[in-house]
């Protein structure tokens, strides 16, 4: 018999087990990175220059698996969807996102890293990582500094727990096929992309 | 010829490595109903160190004091925390067990090593204050929230890449 997600949620299990979970999924998941060539900024940032679009690979299709999955779940009666709308789906708030995702990506392509896999280049050595991390800190820290300036922009455009099936107005499924389309487009860009090569090519 | 391109090489069929990471990622969601992370892990952590040196003003900073609201747990003894050790855990044996511990600078071949961490300290910074505006990043925000098809993290995810590809040009001697 298996039960019905989010376990956590349920209270299946208790904070002291939660953190057990965090620490197995963050291993799995540093692993994982590490195996698809996350721990080096050249593989990370080859994309922006269409040598080598394994980042774009990686990323839409664990998207892709883990909407789908969710789907299935959901058909199958082993997870409830309704609770991640209602309590855990990660709120919008569109002007801040929009401005910050612009910084990311500022400091992704210059930077060489995203959190996540600047943690995995430590784990691999590179200095370059480790120097990153800290940059982010101190950019942190900058945030928190000057937070009487820009909190209010902050938290502005509140839209709540939104998702694009309800901005749209169709099914989850449908958006979820959607999904699996777009990343079958882009991975045939991807290729057309490597082949175009703008830049410098990578001899592999 | 290929020796200059050793890092790209050994690794994972990306779309092997894409799966594997959306089922760790659909695991997590069914254990836990929310996805993984990494920002908000390096946040705590910038809060706790600036913590040491001036306890008072980051408990009453409008951006850190939700990290040290009364009767709350050490900012660290949290899931992400956690997770994100993991994340460091992961990659070690990731690493080791490939026999790919090689201590370096990730560059492009005519890039100086002084442009190279200069940049990566810029780009930390700037990408920094983008993870709190953003409240996330490619983990938590593009991967768990696109994955969950929330409106804010596609938002997020369109303006990172869009950004990254129309900046890159500007940034090509370091990659180069």
């Amino acid at each position: 018999m298996v039960m019905t997600g989010p376990l956590y949620m349920q209270g299946v299990f208790g904070f002291q087990a939660s953190l057990l979970v965090a620490l197995v999924v963050g291993i799995l998941f540093g692993f994982i990175l590490e195996r698809a060539g996350f721990g080096d900024a050249r593989n990370l940032t080859n994309i922006f220059y269409f040598r080598d679009m394994r980042v774009l690979r990686v990323m839409f299709s664990a998207m892709a698996t883990t909407a789908v999955g969710i789907v299935v779940l959901k058909w199958l009666g082993l997870f409830d969807y309704s609770m991640l709308l209602d309590y855990s789906l990660l709120q919008t708030y569109l002007w801040p996102q929009l401005v910050g995702g612009v910084l990311f990506g500022l400091g992704f392509v210059i930077g060489g890293y995203c959190p996540g896999t600047a943690v995995v280049g430590v784990a691999s050595g590179k200095l370059d990582s480790a120097v990153f991390l800290g940059g982010m800190i101190t950019g942190i820290w900058v945030f928190a500094a000057g937070f009487p300036l820009w909190g209010s922009f902050y938290k502005s455009s509140d839209l709540g727990r939104i998702t694009l099936p309800q901005v749209l107005g169709v099914p989850m499924e449908l958006v979820t096929a959607a999904v699996v389309v777009m990343a079958l487009a882009a991975f045939w860009l991807a290729g057309l992309g490597e082949k175009w090569a703008p830049y410098e090519k990578l001899e592999k | 010829m290929t020796r200059e391109f050793d890092y790209a090489q050994g690794f994972w069929n990306p779309y092997v490595a894409g799966i594997a990471l959306g089922l760790v990622l659909l695991l997590t969601f069914y254990l836990m109903g929310a996805g993984l992370g990494a920002s908000g892990a390096i946040a705590r952590s910038a809060a706790v160190i600036a913590h040491g040196v001036a306890p008072q003003a980051v408990e009453n900073n409008g951006y850190f004091s939700e990290f040290y609201k009364t009767g709350a747990k050490f900012p660290l003894v949290n899931w992400i925390v956690l997770e994100v050790v993991g994340v460091f855990l992961g990659g070690v044996v990731a690493v080791l067990t490939a026999r790919r511990f090689r201590p370096g600078i990730g560059k492009g071949p005519n890039a100086s090593t002084g442009l190279r961490l200069t940049l990566a300290f810029l780009g930390g910074i700037v990408g920094g204050i983008g993870t709190r505006l953003a409240m996330g990043c490619t983990s938590g925000q593009a991967l768990s929230g696109g994955a969950t098809l929330v409106v804010g993290s596609w938002v997020f995810m369109m303006a990172v890449f869009a950004t990254a590809f129309a900046a890159a040009y500007f940034v090509r001697r370091e990659w180069s």
